[in-house]
């Protein structure tokens, strides 16, 4: 398994995440409640919606993209594309940012904890992870190439 | 990595072919992975949204706990064959989503129709920080026989007064309940002096005592049902309650009671239960 291969995994999964609590926050997938500190207290906030569009689908567009470039850095064509590699790093880093100030919401503002939205945050942080490694070493095989 | 990637690139060194060969395994198996992942999750996701008409927090009511007496707020015919009691807070969304949503519904259909009597009581979550200055405010409104009015206020307009969108909630309230009642300083001023706490605690300490733990909380019939309602389920709650209390509901709506508007300070006497 490469790197790439590992973050359209964690993509994946997370796609299906960010689907769930869209679903969630529409209704469809169980009732809400108000419960302390629950999930349904941030899904529910008025912070859980980012212009105009739930956080929730922002991040289901964020994932959608994410697994699209990492599949794509797979085919041959794009193997050794340090561009690809860049894109995804940018992609990642805007997702840690992004979530970092939802987190930031959850903890000094809304004071409630969603354990879906912290369990997006550790995705978005080992893709960060993996995508800074991926970056470097596209960025070691040009630099061995042109050697 | 890097090496790997170089080796089973574009052909910049030798060992290609074996290479290939390996990563086309490799691929074979992370597709199958990926397939497996994709398949699961939308089998999860099928799962979950088919269950989700389903009353999932409801259980029978506990009859050694407290009987619901005159507290609260009541809607309806004091004649109803039903009452439903609804334990809510103010500043709760799933409060202001039923509120907004369901409950118009519900009082159309159902409250104007005399098939049931809607008691309000408050039950302020310690997350929510303004929602006692909101719970007081409704109190003072109903002092003046308009809690109703303040209530649908109070839930129309929670993003202006919650704890989200201003530091000053009394301040809004006031602006809401001006419109409101017919006594401004009277209502201002039992804001101020917070002269409704006490009626709110009591509130408190009861949906306390029938250990609801969570907003909308509705007891319907010998049911209590931890969960937001959408009007298909309330009214199916509402139907199979009556039909278990033996009790005749009025056939059609508008050949029975009208609705009353009676507020908790001065009294419906009936138990709720």
């Amino acid at each position: 398994m490469t790197k790439r291969m590992w973050m359209a995994l964690i993509s994946l999964a997370g796609l299906f995440l960010g689907v769930y609590l869209t679903m969630y926050k529409f209704g469809i997938i169980g009732s809400l409640a108000c419960n302390v500190g629950s999930c349904e207290q941030v899904q529910t906030s008025r912070w859980s919606v980012f212009l105009g569009v739930p956080v929730a689908t922002w991040g289901v567009g964020f994932y959608v993209l994410m697994l699209v470039l990492a599949i794509a850095g797979l085919q041959p064509r794009f193997m050794d594309s340090r561009r690809l590699s860049l894109a995804v790093l940018l992609l990642a880093g805007w997702g840690v940012v992004f979530t970092a100030w939802l987190n930031y919401l959850e903890a000094f503002v809304i004071h409630a904890w969603c354990e879906w939205c912290l369990g997006s945050a550790g995705m978005v942080l080992v893709l960060f992870v993996l995508a800074l490694m991926d970056w470097r070493e596209t960025k070691q095989a040009d630099d061995e190439v042109a050697a | 990595m890097a090496n790997k990637r170089v080796e089973t690139g574009r052909g910049r060194k030798p060992g290609v072919v074996k290479a290939s060969k390996k990563a086309s395994t490799s691929n074979r198996a992370f597709y199958l992975i990926i397939a497996v992942i994709a398949i699961g999750g939308i089998a999860a996701l099928t799962y979950a949204s088919s269950k989700s008409n389903e009353i999932v927090n409801a259980s029978p009511v506990d009859t050694t706990l407290p009987t619901v007496k005159s507290e609260g707020y009541v809607m309806g015919s004091s004649t109803a064959p039903l009452e439903v009691i609804e334990f809510g807070d103010f500043e709760c969304p799933q409060c202001g989503r039923f509120a907004t949503l369901t409950e118009p519904d519900v009082r159309k259909n159902l409250v104007d129709a005399g098939k049931i009597r809607l008691r309000y009581i408050d039950f302020p979550l310690p997350m929510h920080p303004h929602t006692w200055n909101a719970s007081r405010a409704a109190a003072c409104a109903d002092a003046q026989g308009k809690f109703w009015e303040m209530h649908d206020a109070l839930f129309a307009n929670q993003d202006r007064w919650d704890g989200a969108a201003t530091n000053n909630p009394d301040k809004v309230l006031k602006q809401l309940g001006d419109q409101i009642v017919p006594d401004k300083s009277k209502f201002e001023q039992c804001i101020d002096s917070k002269e409704m706490q006490a009626k709110v605690q009591a509130h408190w300490k009861l949906a306390e005592a029938r250990h609801v733990n969570g907003t909308p909380t509705f007891v319907i019939g010998d049911q209590q049902i931890g969960q937001s309602l959408t009007y298909d389920q309330f009214k199916q709650l509402v139907d199979s309650a009556i039909a278990k209390s033996g009790k005749t509901a009025p056939a059609a709506s508008g050949d029975t009671a009208k609705s009353t508007t009676v507020g908790g300070k001065k009294g419906d006497a009936k138990k709720g239960q």
